[in-house]
């Protein structure tokens, strides 16, 4: 059988991308390399023995793989690795950094906070800051004819952890025909 | 300190702060796993899991691993790089703090040693002699946030 030889250039910057225990394995294509190169991809639970090839990512010609259920649990870390096929000739296999799903997580965002922005004058009244637990906010005392904005950020306590804050999302509460 | 939060560990409570360890840890851990080539080794999460300790082991565990990292780990992690040399000392600092703090409980009894845990320790202390003194300290400052993790 034709025997395949290594002398093809790397894939480039092999990390994973986590968000919201999202986790996505990306790569860049080697150096100089056009069309037509495939990849296939294993991953390693730290500490155990042996390197498991992941069947979806196998001769992809993309350069990402979702392998957040193969690294979903957050007391293991991890290892991946990518290999690029082309014209009979192939790379090394290129591994990531350790990665850790519990601290290499970053949190999108969903923690409210309120401004409050009045007529033509823009200014941000910083109003109400609320920790909320589920993903409904009931914001009670609000003023006819105004419109709000609101934000939001998660926050973890163990270990420490907090997003960015959200786009903005804006509505304006209804007139009040009595005034 | 800033950022001391009550640890509970069986019976033992103790007011620490991780902060410091890691933020710490945060700016070397690239730099020291990367020394670490051996991927299908782990000193303190394979065979045994930390998760799968008992809580009224999980006093007796750290108190281990606070003399493990102490005396057999943190002496042997010399580099070439000056500014890892000052983390792990800071590092090292801080694990020498919350060491004398676990010994309190030690002291008045809390933090009793069961046949778990300590053959828990064992298997710890077994992978650590598997591989020479360096490589396994350095492997064992790479899994630093594997204990901080299951400790917080």
């Amino acid at each position: 059988s034709g025997v395949l030889c290594c002398s093809l250039p790397n894939p480039r910057n092999v990390h994973f991308e986590s968000i919201n225990m999202k986790n996505v394995l990306h790569w860049s294509a080697p150096e100089g390399i056009g069309h037509g190169v495939l990849y296939k991809v294993k991953y390693l639970v730290y500490g155990v023995g042996k390197w498991i090839r992941k069947p979806e990512c196998r001769n992809i010609n993309r350069t990402w793989c979702d392998l957040s259920s193969e690294t979903s649990d957050y007391e293991e870390q991890y290892y991946a690795s990518v290999k690029a096929f082309l014209n009979g000739m192939c790379s090394d296999w290129i591994e990531t950094t350790r990665f850790n799903p519990l601290t290499d997580s970053k949190e999108s965002s969903s923690c409210s906070q309120i401004y409050r922005r009045k007529k033509n004058l823009l200014f941000y009244v910083f109003q109400w800051w609320f920790s909320i637990s589920n993903n409904t906010l009931v914001v009670p005392w609000l003023e006819p004819g105004t419109a709000y904005c609101v934000s939001a950020q998660i926050r973890v306590t163990t270990p420490l952890l907090h997003s960015g804050f959200s786009k903005e999302y804006c509505i304006a509460t209804l007139k009040d025909k009595t005034a | 300190t800033a950022g001391n939060r009550i640890f509970h560990f069986g019976q033992c409570r103790v007011s620490m702060s991780m902060t410091e360890i890691r933020l710490g840890f945060t700016a070397i851990k690239a730099n020291i796993q990367a020394r670490d080539p051996i991927r299908t080794l782990s000193i303190l999460s394979h065979p045994h899991s930390l998760h799968k300790v008992k809580s009224s082991d999980r006093c007796c565990i750290t108190h281990h691993l606070f003399n493990f990292y102490v005396d057999k780990v943190f002496k042997h992690c010399k580099t070439e790089d000056s500014y890892i040399n000052r983390k792990i000392s800071s590092i090292a600092n801080s694990f020498l703090s919350m060491k004398r703090k676990l010994r309190q409980c030690h002291e008045q009894n809390k933090c009793m040693c069961e046949e778990e845990s300590t053959e828990k320790f064992k298997q710890i202390l077994a992978n650590y002699e598997g591989l020479n003194v360096t490589s396994a300290a350095m492997k064992s400052l790479g899994e630093l946030d594997i204990l901080l993790d299951w400790m917080e």
